[in-house]
């Protein structure tokens, strides 16, 4: 006979408000083989644990039934305080009955009589649950960063000034990321190069960190403490190890009309390129597509001009395999695009500012690139279309934006302040020009953020209007940007000379299929999902695997920095000890009934299925069986449903258990 | 003119007007973020077509014209609490003064409302007779806005109640209070009064 303590709470009055508590704790005492059932307002206070171990030790209870909320927010919890009162942890199993029921009921007698249910159901598993012992797995104290932006690189240097190896891979032929290409920083204005460079190149020089640009995750296999990841580094067709970054190739290059992305496509670069001079690794790749040498087998000027001899177009993709025990991902974020049918986005653009069809309508990050000193005109604002310089400038917030309509429901967060470092910036390279801004709601909530905004207004004489631009138009060589002043409540009209929007910020290209490869879960707009949107903001869900910077959701520099240090802190965590536990809820494989079938393995998520031998005394084999590798096992139990024999078992949710819960009902 | 489109750019913005009123009323027109605190307590506010925030924010941008056509800055009684309460420091009310000011020396009298007409007549029976002599101010309003009955039953009860005099009294040290009028005149001939 069980002896089976049953403890409700009332959790404030989430659950007591819908459920009476105290019934089903008097329900629940009248349960074969409960020995002790009682309630209390928050049962995961400290004297509510209190409780819990006390009655386990008064009443020699067996077994725990805590009828609370969610697993996911507190099993841990009464787990380990089942623990330390000196039972074992898995003889304690939480009845959800507040999100299963007082949240989603309003009936008192319906729901009452459902949480009891709910309790019952548990108790019948309880009596059936084993002991079991927690797994312990090896942590490999290697991690693995994903994207090579500020956040990639934070999170990196972190990790490995705590002495720990670190693999970045990065898609682009140089880290930096987006940082990289804007001019200066708010609220602080202080150059962006300036303070990202020198991270660069402590990055590129660190002995812990192994850097693969130009590279992409290919695959990612096993789990917490013991990933394995292949890394496609792309073909550079230039010998990392022979070039010196001369820049002759470059020099001599005869293609040189290739319009570079770094720059959004104002500035022009050759075939054999650096994105910009600071790169980092400064190691030029060939784009193949507009090379002369790959698209007619003609020219070969860079091999000929290469003093070291490391152009090399025979190169093809390698991959890497790399054991990790920890994984960052720092994947970062693209701007929206107004054109009729944005790249890889079922939203469709913005008609009524020209579909991007108006040359000098252009987005923040060119704007970036016009007023960056290292930009494609030095650092001089001029309009792309004809290369004057613009005496009337009108910025136009929230393009893409909370706009419901355009399928983005969410602030991108940065484009307030950025749009107010762009007035700024403009107002001190041209000092007769004048600034107009379309905004909706200035969101300024950061240190010195609000200053800095009303700075723009106050001392350089930006002109803030408050409502959204109804269309912009060409009439001759100016554009005609149509609005209305909401604070006056009369139609504005600016022919204006250059028109900069502040577009969306997105996920990367491609983030949901580097979320599948990783087996992490993101959200309808593609950010990552973090575990838990206050307590666990760094962590995904699946074990193991950590967030940095505008890949989880639209982040200035200060917050990307921040979080890519937390998610380094999680990883030294992690690394902290040699071995790893784990729960023990994997599967079990009952040799004696298994016909080794396998429909186990070919569903298996994790790849936890191997073939085991089984062989007599003389060691002739006797059959070939499944064999679930605990450290490996995700504890889903598609196996289980799977098996036609009845022979794989999840502990804690075996068929046994399962069937006993029904019948309660 | 009320609520025709605006144009904006350099030429139509006067920030020069702007900058003249800023140095008038002593305060920034830039730093006022239409938060509406000032209409939201303007014991005025009914009778203005452009609410005191609105008066700022077409300052902020330069539309003077607008600002000056309507009636709003003369039926502002100068009651101070909009710069009271301002959590910017913007003293509107000083504002106010000085777009008077300003709409007084460059097109005169507003036709809009006769209060400068009032203030007028009040400002010159001090002068005339050193202290305020009602009766005068009462007729000559009426005869000088057109109303010639406005407000004329008023005048028994008044009187009967000791309120209205018939005839003035006047102040025996009128020429002191002459000497602070010929003070005014000459500073405001300087430039240093409004």
């Amino acid at each position: 006979m069980s002896r089976i303590g049953v403890f409700v709470c009332h959790c404030g009055e989430n659950i007591s408000r819908t459920v009476d508590v105290e019934k089903v704790a008097e329900a629940a005492r009248g349960l074969l083989g409960v020995a002790h059932a009682c309630d209390y307002k928050y049962m995961c206070s400290d004297p509510g644990q209190a409780l819990l171990k006390k009655a386990v030790a008064e009443h020699r209870l067996d077994g725990v039934v805590v009828a609370a909320c969610s697993p996911r927010m507190h099993e841990k919890t009464f787990r380990k305080a089942t623990e330390q009162a000196g039972l074992n942890p898995f003889l304690c199993e939480m009845a959800n009955i507040r999100e299963h029921c007082s949240w989603v009921h309003e009936d008192r007698d319906e729901a009452t009589a459902k949480a009891i249910d709910i309790v019952h159901m548990l108790v019948e598993r309880v009596k059936r649950n084993r002991k079991l012992q927690p797994i312990s797995v090896p942590v490999t104290k290697t991690s693995l960063v994903i994207g090579g932006g500020i956040a990639g690189i934070q999170a990196a240097l972190d990790i490995a000034d705590a002495g720990h190896r670190v693999v970045l891979v990065e898609r682009e032929p140089s880290i930096g990321g987006h940082m990289a290409q804007l001019s200066e920083t708010f609220p602080t204005l202080d150059c962006s190069q300036c303070i990202m460079t020198p991270k660069m190149v402590d990055v590129a020089n660190h002995p812990n960190i192994t850097l693969h640009t130009y590279s992409e995750v290919e695959e990612v296999d096993g789990y917490i403490g013991n990933f394995q990841v292949k890394i496609r580094k792309k073909a550079r067709s230039v010998d990392m190890a022979r070039c010196t970054g001369c820049g002759v190739c470059m020099a001599k290059c005869p293609q040189k009309k290739i319009p570079n992305s770094f720059d959004r496509d104002l500035g022009m670069r050759p075939a054999i390129y650096v994105p910009f001079p600071q790169a980092v690794p400064n190691v030029p790749v060939i784009d193949r597509v507009n090379c002369t040498w790959f698209k007619s087998g003609k020219c070969g000027v860079c091999q000929k001009v290469c003093g070291p001899g490391a152009v090399d177009y025979a190169q093809q993709d390698e991959f890497v395999v790399e054991q990790v025990g920890a994984i960052v991902v720092a994947t970062g974020f693209n701007l929206y695009d107004i054109s009729e049918k944005p790249k890889g986005s079922p939203i469709k653009g913005y008609g009524e500012f020209g579909h991007g069809k108006i040359p000098d309508v252009i987005d923040g990050m060119t704007f970036e690139r016009l007023a960056s000193a290292s930009g494609p005109t030095g650092g001089k604002i001029l309009r792309p279309s004809d290369g004057r310089e613009p005496k009337q400038v009108v910025f136009v917030q929230c393009v893409g934006s909370r706009a419901r309509e355009k399928g983005i429901s969410y602030c991108s967060k940065i484009c307030c302040m950025y749009t107010a470092k762009h007035t700024m910036l403009y107002k001190h390279k041209v000092h007769d020009g004048q600034a107009y801004v379309f905004f909706m709601d200035a969101r300024t909530p950061g240190k010195g953020y609000d200053e800095f905004w009303r700075r723009s207004i106050e001392q350089e004489e930006a002109v803030y209007i408050r409502g959204m631009v109804s269309r912009l138009y060409q009439k001759g060589d100016k554009i005609v940007v149509m609005g209305s002043d909401i604070a006056v409540g009369i139609q504005v009209e600016i022919e204006a000379d250059l028109v900069v929007l502040a577009t969306a910020v997105q996920p990367r290209q491609g983030a949901e299929l580097l979320a599948q490869k990783l087996g992490i879960s993101y959200d309808q707009y593609n950010f990552y999902s973090e575990a838990h949107a206050k307590l666990r903001p760094v962590e995904c869900a699946t074990a193991g695997i950590y967030l940095a910077g505008a890949c989880q959701g639209p982040k200035d520099i200060p917050d990307t920095v921040s979080q890519a240090s937390a998610a380094a802190a999680k990883v030294m965590t992690l690394f902290a000890k040699d071995q790893l536990e784990r729960e023990p809820i994997v599967a079990k494989v009952n040799e004696r009934f298994c016909v080794g079938c396998f429909a186990c393995k070919k569903v298996c998520a994790y790849g936890a299925i191997e073939e085991k031998e089984i062989r007599d005394r003389q060691g002739n084999l006797v059959k070939v069986v499944a064999y679930v590798n605990p450290g490996v096992c995700g504890g889903c139990g598609t196996c289980q449903a799977t098996c036609p024999s009845k022979s794989v078992e999840l502990d804690g949710y075996t068929d046994e258990q399962i069937l006993a819960m029904i019948e309660t009902l | 003119m009320k609520n025709t489109k605006m144009t904006l750019s350099a030429r139509t913005m006067n920030l020069d007007f702007v900058r003249k009123v800023e140095k008038l009323s002593g305060t920034s027109v830039r730093r006022c973020f239409q938060c509406g605190k000032c209409s939201a307590g303007c014991p005025m506010r009914s009778f203005m077509e452009h609410p005191p925030n609105r008066v700022v924010r077409l300052l902020q941008l330069g539309q003077y014209e607008r600002v000056l056509a309507g009636r709003s800055i003369w039926y502002c009684a100068s009651c101070e609490t909009c710069s009271t309460r301002c959590p910017n420091k913007v003293d509107l009310a000083a504002i106010m003064d000085a777009l008077r000011k300003c709409s007084w020396d460059a097109r005169g009298p507003s036709k809009e409302s006769f209060v400068q007409l009032a203030n007028r007549i009040f400002i010159e029976n001090v002068r005339t007779y050193g202290r305020q002599y009602e009766m005068r101010l009462a007729a000559v309003f009426n005869v000088k806005s057109g109303q010639f009955l406005k407000d004329i039953m008023l005048g028994p009860s008044l009187l009967a109640k000791g309120k209205l005099k018939m005839f003035h009294q006047k102040n025996r040290n009128i020429h002191e209070i002459e000497k602070i009028f010929s003070r005014i005149e000459e500073l405001r001939r300087k430039g240093g009064a409004l």
